[in-house]
């Protein structure tokens, strides 16, 4: 049942078009990265760089974009065409769905946006890999807060990715940099406190300490799980005219 | 055996009401919930199927309510109206999920035996993309099948199947249903569910209109008075012939519309040739007025 539910997941969530796309933003980051050792830098700024690029355009740019589109899709897709009718229909607890889907989106994400996070590290240090390592573990905890917030609000808006976006755009981008006392519910604060205490390097300083940022993830990521299981619980499918 | 119960049953969206306090109960055979489109037929059969709450009453499969209990599902198999159905999968892969997903024991055989029983196996290796509708249809119930569900609920299961694919599909409800199983289908074709069901509720504006043999209602449906529009080339001449006839209960004259009533339908189309001979006028049009099923539910609810 499990493995059916996952390989169902998958297969809905890596469709041709979707994983195109999700691998070429990823790979812009690789691309980045290349371009910078090609300009042949001084080795001495090239930790700093790399950590920036890893900080600002990994976990500022390239998470948040692949959690929104994975994250809203991975039940959300399946609400909207209305093959979720499928999945309700058998005696499957809600939770197990909810949380497999869940674990498969965020995986999806980790593999998308930590791997080439990592591959840019060490290609932008120009061979080491505590820094590339660092923000992946970073990326992957982000992953998984950003993907059950972002899963949570398919179930409870039609329109969660205009929403989702707009949260990353407006409340991550600009908001919680004009007001320091918001950062505190950006999930991207909490991942770059995370990539900041493992690398260690000060290249980025967070704003966050690691531990809270920790704490408040995992209880996000509690919460949204919980109402995504509360309103899978109380979907309602109408049918089409009658 | 099982059977599903409805009890004071009604649900609205907003200020709609689409099921108005509607009671039945639905035991072994086949049942044909029959009503014009838009009378409330899907939001009954979901609410049966547990996928909608029912704003008033009690919806049960045996003991258990529908809405918000999963496990009712290893009794029910669900065929939905709506097409959409896993693009990426063949018919297959889709039979053999549903399987998985039911916790079916033997998914493989479970999954053969299905696609045998729509008759499928030629296209079952085939993406659901690509399918026709009728194919999609079949596929969709070899899934709902997979689990051997004891009630099988199905929404217009005979949308977009050629003459061959229904009869295919008839022959294996009626099998299913002879193994003593609960079956309800809906339908707003009067012959589909006349050829296939001995009991048949109506739901016509979401309120049970009638309930019962299904040759019962259909009386009803055929007794009732039919009002006929008539042209010819001296309507005043062949009103007044018609009135003689013992078959008109009424003519009407208005606005230079011709307008007969009769309760019985056969007679009068036979009598209103001669009638015509008899004025000697000619008779250029005879139609029936109301023909249309929603003016035959609307008058079963007018009762």
């Amino acid at each position: 049942m499990t493995a059916a539910l996952l390989s169902l997941t998958l297969r809905g969530l890596l469709n041709r078009r979707r994983t195109l796309l999700l691998g070429l933003i990823g790979a812009l980051i690789l691309l980045v990265a290349v371009i910078y050792r090609l300009s042949g830098p001084a080795e001495a700024e090239a930790s700093t760089f790399t950590g920036r690029l890893l900080a600002d355009f990994g976990l500022g740019v390239l998470l948040p974009l692949v959690a929104v589109i994975v994250g809203t899709a991975a039940i959300g897709s399946e609400l909207d065409d209305g093959t979720i009718l499928y999945l309700l229909a058998k005696p499957i607890p809600r939770m197990l769905i909810v949380a497999i889907k869940l674990l498969v989106a965020a995986g999806v994400v980790t593999v998308l946006v930590a791997l080439p996070i990592l591959l840019a590290g060490i290609i932008g240090t120009g061979g080491s890999a505590s820094l590339g390592l660092a923000y992946a573990v970073a990326a992957a905890f982000g992953a998984l807060e950003y993907t059950a917030v972002f899963l949570a609000l398919s179930l409870v808006t039609s329109r969660a990715l205009v929403i989702g976006l707009a949260y990353v755009v407006v409340w991550e981008g600009v908001v919680a940099g004009l007001f320091a006392g918001t950062r505190i519910f950006s999930v991207r604060q909490h991942a770059l406190a995370v990539g900041d205490a493992l690398a260690g390097d000060g290249a980025v300083t967070a704003e966050l300490a690691a531990g809270s940022a920790l704490l408040i993830g995992f209880a996000v990521t509690l919460l949204a799980f919980g109402l995504a299981v509360r309103r899978l619980e109380r979907v309602e499918l109408r049918g089409d005219s009658n | 055996m099982s059977q599903i119960t409805l009890r004071e049953v009604s649900r609205w969206y907003g200020n709609v009401v689409a099921v108005n306090d509607v009671s039945f109960e639905v035991g072994a055979g086949i049942t044909g919930l029959l009503g014009p489109n838009g009378a409330g037929k899907t939001t009954l059969l979901h609410m049966m199927a547990g996928f909608l709450a029912p704003s008033a009453g009690d919806v049960r499969i045996d003991d258990s309510p529908t809405w918000r209990h999963p496990e009712v599902y290893r009794r029910i198999g669900f065929v939905p109206e709506r097409e959409a159905v896993h693009p990426f999968l063949t018919g297959r892969q889709f039979v053999h999920s549903s399987a998985r997903l039911q916790g079916v024991k033997d998914p493989v055989a479970a999954t053969e035996r299905a696609i045998e029983m729509v008759d499928l196996r030629e296209a079952s290796g085939r993406a659901i993309g690509g399918y026709s509708k009728g194919m999609r249809q079949r596929v969709k119930v070899a899934a709902s099948l997979v689990h051997d569900p004891e009630v099988l609920i199905l929404d217009e299961p005979f949308n977009g199947m050629d003459p061959r694919q229904r009869l295919h599909m008839m022959d294996l409800l009626r099998s299913m249903a002879a193994e003593g199983r609960t079956i309800l289908f809906s339908s707003h074709i009067l012959e589909e569910v006349e050829r296939l069901s001995d009991r048949v509720l109506v739901v016509v504006a979401g309120r049970l209109a009638a309930s019962g043999d299904f040759r019962r209602i259909r009386r009803l449906m055929t007794d009732r008075p039919h009002t006929f529009s008539v042209r010819s080339s001296d309507d005043r001449l062949l009103a007044r012939e018609l009135l003689a006839s013992p078959e008109v209960q009424a003519v009407e004259l208005h606005d230079g519309a011709l307008t007969v009533r009769t309760g019985d339908y056969g007679q009068l189309t036979r009598a209103v040739g001669p009638a015509a001979q008899r004025a000697g006028v000619s008779l250029l049009e005879l139609r029936p007025a109301d023909e249309s099923l929603e003016s035959v539910f609307s008058y079963l609810v007018h009762r």
